[in-house]
């Protein structure tokens, strides 16, 4: 096989584990019936997923876990946490998140 | 986020649509900074172009892609992406109750929209969602814009790779929106006891290959979830 061929046939591989991810649940329709109790825990779901990408995304940098000082994302999160707890905008939320990163990126390179 | 959907399609589309625009820019720059990636390895311009569009998945195609390039068994390589993308089964699951009166083609179609960020903004509504007869339309407004922007953003990342430097720390601001999110989700104990599970877990389990302290961090979390609810009699 080709190493083109390979690739592609790689491609369409990744590809379908994003379907056969995504539709896991749904193929069964009306057959599935999940536990009430598991249905239940599911709702906790989307906190459990935001908190365990969002915090490595903010304390992990080049593959270490870095804390306050050298790691400008770290301010940026918790000014952008403190933001969003009072004024509940996601935008304005994001927007002081990126410009006290990218000051204190900035004043970290100079 | 108790209300009810308008009671039109058309209005319930735009609904999904309109609510999903706050998150237009983080997610436009996570696919930019994904398309980036792509256009700056190994692959040509067109197997790059194809990555993007028939992968649909930002971790996993970064996860994917030095495997391809090193010539890794393309079986290694799915596997990768497989283990990356496995948080797809849970929202699933999560979304199955809703859907799962839909025929067929429309709960595959619909579920090929999952997104980390689409599948937020949908269980925001859920509970109130479950027997309404528009709520396909509202998952569609919200899986819609997700994908359209995600791969016009990629498009942009693909073409003008070179145009955009990595200092700019444009992933952080895909990060920064899932923090926007997060927040107003930690109003109860429960949520607060999941969200420290999960966070403490994922950081310490980050070196684990595959992201798969990620899938680990999010299933301990909703266990962790459910024991403070038992425990703190809490109503749902």
């Amino acid at each position: 096989m080709s190493p083109e061929a390979r690739i592609w046939i790689a491609i369409v591989g990744v590809g379908l584990t994003g379907i056969v991810t995504r539709c896991s649940f749904l193929f069964l329709g009306e057959r599935l019936v999940l536990p009430v109790a598991i249905e239940r825990a599911l709702r906790h779901a989307p906190a459990a997923a935001l908190a365990a990408t969002v915090v490595p995304g903010v304390l992990v940098m080049d593959g270490s876990v870095l804390g306050a000082v050298e790691n400008p994302r770290f301010a940026a999160a918790l000014v952008a946490a403190v933001v969003m707890w009072m004024s509940r905008g996601m935008l304005w939320s994001m927007a002081a998140g990126v410009a006290v990163y990218t000051a204190l990126r900035l004043l970290l390179a100079a | 986020m108790s209300a009810r959907l308008p009671r039109t399609p058309g209005a319930a589309l735009a609904l999904g649509m309109r609510e999903m625009v706050p998150g237009i820019p983080a997610m436009a720059a996570w696919s930019l900074v994904t398309g980036v990636a792509m256009a700056k390895s190994a692959l040509t311009l067109g197997q790059a172009v194809g990555m993007s569009l028939i992968a649909y998945a930002g971790a996993a195609q970064l996860a994917a892609l030095p495997l391809m390039v090193a010539g890794a068994p393309i079986v290694v390589t799915v596997l990768s992406a497989l283990m990356v993308n496995l948080r797809f089964v849970i929202y699933s699951a999560a979304i199955a109750p809703s859907l799962r009166m839909l025929p067929l083609q429309q709960r595959l179609g619909l579920g090929y929209l999952i997104s980390d960020m689409g599948f937020v903004f949908y269980m925001r509504r859920e509970s109130v969602l479950r027997d309404d007869p528009m709520r396909k339309w509202y998952f569609l407004g919200l899986g819609a814009t997700v994908f359209f922007v995600w791969h016009a953003a990629s498009l942009v990342g693909l073409f003008a790779a070179t145009a955009i430097p990595e200092s700019w720390g444009l992933d952080f601001v895909g990060t920064l929106a899932l923090l926007a999110l997060l927040v107003p989700m930690l109003a109860t104990r429960p949520s607060q006891v999941g969200a420290a599970v999960a966070a403490t877990l994922s950081l310490s389990l980050h070196r684990l290959p595959f992201k798969l302290g990620v899938v680990t961090a999010i299933l301990a979390g909703i266990a962790a979830a459910v024991l403070a609810e038992r425990r703190l009699g809490a109503r749902t």
